[in-house]
């Protein structure tokens, strides 16, 4: 198997799927803010916090999580 | 009160239950960062003060509840607050007990909620005659604070020495921002930064991967493995019944000495509480099994003494939670300021009312939910939800508030902020002394520019 995982806060991830969610969230996030009316503050959080779910969304359909999950065995 | 702003409290509290819910459950998701933006976004849509609190006050019973879960079971902490009981609950999953044992925390963490509402509404009630003496002097109030939250830290001499350079980081950044016309001279920035603080840590060690070398040291082959705990039989829901006497009486004492402590960092706190009952009990098992219980009631108390005491009683973020996770309650402005917030919009009557209500409900549900249901939402979100993206989501959240606070000269000033402020973390500075030294500075730099 090749090396292509890191270790951050406590599980692993993929560096460039890492790279490519950020880039995803991070797009879908700020042009959601930016196409919400531009005087309304609170209208441009709630956008921007759809576009941060909206792309969470999507980067959990394109990638799986590098967990290997096990059930304990019974005693 | 009509019975419409009744209802919409009952419902904001169930959102918040169903919200924070699935994000305590997910490895990782910092508390901050998942309860401000949220509250925030509440505050400044215009929400009535009275549902906001009561929303608040839920998410954060109800993130404490499932923080742990993750935790127990499969010994990821579901966030900062429960990586202080990372190393019992990884002992406990060991000996086959973790299944059994967060049946125990949730039950405790329930009995935290209890003992937590009466005895800091109380405390607060007694603190509010001594409020309009003590409100002139914040200012000074945040310096103490700073220089206090260093001399218990661990690191007492780095985190004085680190108070200064801090705080001449945020003005510096605030009076670069007047002087090149970013933000008009009357607007201060503080969510974004407070953000940067937060967030310092997971963008230091992002920034150190950007060096091939030490990615390329770093690269590992193998997935994480993970182990969850086989069920067990258990339909008692009582949480009286399911703790033992001692249990509870080590939990309660916990939980009550903390809310008199609100000023202490909570995850402070959690671990010396939890750690000085725990050692009580010599054989490794008890120890590790009866240090969790206690952290899981403590970790409840210091959230909501740390928010109902400052709010209630003074209206000035003087603890830690006030200051972090609970900072869109104090000042988020135009809508809250630190001359007008919820502590000036709601009486006693109210603020209990919101308190008690958002408790209960989140309470009953989240509790019933767990106890039920914890391994099958743990495997749910472990089979699902990428690391990655959790991650990234945190920095795009980052990216948005910077963006608002001050455009995009800002991401680069909240970058600076995480940068600097996620070394000193790595380096010992804890978040309480970040925090304070950020609403310390302004007076902080008067002083020492004017002198005395």
């Amino acid at each position: 198997m090749s090396k292509n995982r890191i270790e951050i806060w406590g599980d692993t991830v993929n560096p460039k799927e890492l790279v490519l969610s950020i880039l995803i969230i991070s797009t879908t996030t700020m042009s959601a803010h930016l196409i919400a009316p531009a005087d309304n503050r609170t209208m441009g959080l709630f956008f921007g916090l759809g576009g941060a779910v909206l792309g969470f969304l999507i980067t959990v359909k394109l990638f799986k999580p590098k967990r290997i999950i096990q059930e304990e065995e019974e005693v | 009160m009509d019975a419409s702003i009744l209802i919409w409290m009952v419902l904001a509290a169930m959102m918040a239950v169903m919200l924070y819910t699935f994000i305590g459950f997910i490895p990782g998701t910092d508390e901050t960062s998942v309860l401000l933006p949220i509250s925030l976004a509440l505050v400044l849509s215009g929400v009535e003060p009275i549902i906001i609190l009561t929303f608040f006050i839920a998410s954060i019973v109800t993130l404490n509840l499932t923080n742990t879960m993750p935790t127990a079971l499969v010994g990821l902490p579901g966030g900062v607050m429960s990586s202080a009981m990372i190393e019992h609950s990884i002992h406990i999953k060991a000996t086959g007990k973790a299944a059994e044992t967060i049946k125990k925390m949730a039950a405790a963490s329930f009995i935290g909620v209890l003992i937590s509402v009466p005895v800091s509404l109380t405390l607060a009630h007694l603190l509010t005659p001594f409020a309009e003496t003590i409100q002139p002097f914040a200012p000074w109030l945040f310096i103490i604070g700073a220089v206090f939250l260093s001399l218990i830290s661990r690191q007492k001499l780095l985190s004085l020495f680190s108070i200064l350079p801090l705080a001449m980081l945020f003005q510096s950044l605030r009076h670069l921002y007047w002087g090149l016309n970013v933000v008009p001279e009357n607007t201060t920035i503080t969510v974004s930064f407070f953000l940067g603080i937060t967030i310092g840590p997971l963008l230091f060690t992002l920034f150190r991967l950007l060096n091939k070398d030490t990615l390329k040291s770093a690269l590992i082959s193998s997935d994480k493995t993970i182990t969850l705990p086989k069920d067990i039989q258990e339909k008692r829901l009582n949480p009286f019944k399911i703790l033992d006497k001692e249990e509870r009486k080590h939990l309660s004492i916990g939980a009550l000495i903390v809310n008199a402590l609100f000023v202490l960092s909570p995850v402070g706190l959690t671990i010396l509480i939890g750690e000085t009952i725990g050692k009580r009990f010599k054989n490794r098992d008890d120890n590790a099994r009866m240090s969790v219980i206690t952290m899981s009631g403590v970790i409840q108390a210091t959230y909501l003494s740390g928010i109902i005491i400052p709010l209630l009683a003074l209206g000035i973020p003087l603890s830690p939670v006030a200051l972090g996770p609970g900072a869109a309650l104090f000042n988020a402005p135009p809508v809250l300021t630190l001359d007008n917030n919820l502590h000036h919009m709601l009486g006693f009557g109210e603020f209990t009312l919101a308190v008690v209500l958002g408790a209960l409900i989140a309470l009953s549900i989240s509790y019933v939910l767990i106890s039920r249901h914890a391994k099958t939402i743990t495997r749910f979100i472990l089979d699902h939800i990428p690391h990655e993206s959790v991650l990234a989501l945190f920095i795009a959240f980052i990216l948005l508030l910077a963006f608002m606070d001050a455009g995009l000269i800002n991401i680069f000033g909240v970058l600076l902020i995480g940068l600097f402020c996620g070394a000193l973390n790595k380096m010992g500075v804890n978040y309480g002394v970040q925090f304070m030294s950020l609403y310390a500075a302004p007076h902080l730099l008067n002083l020492i520019v004017g002198g005395f």
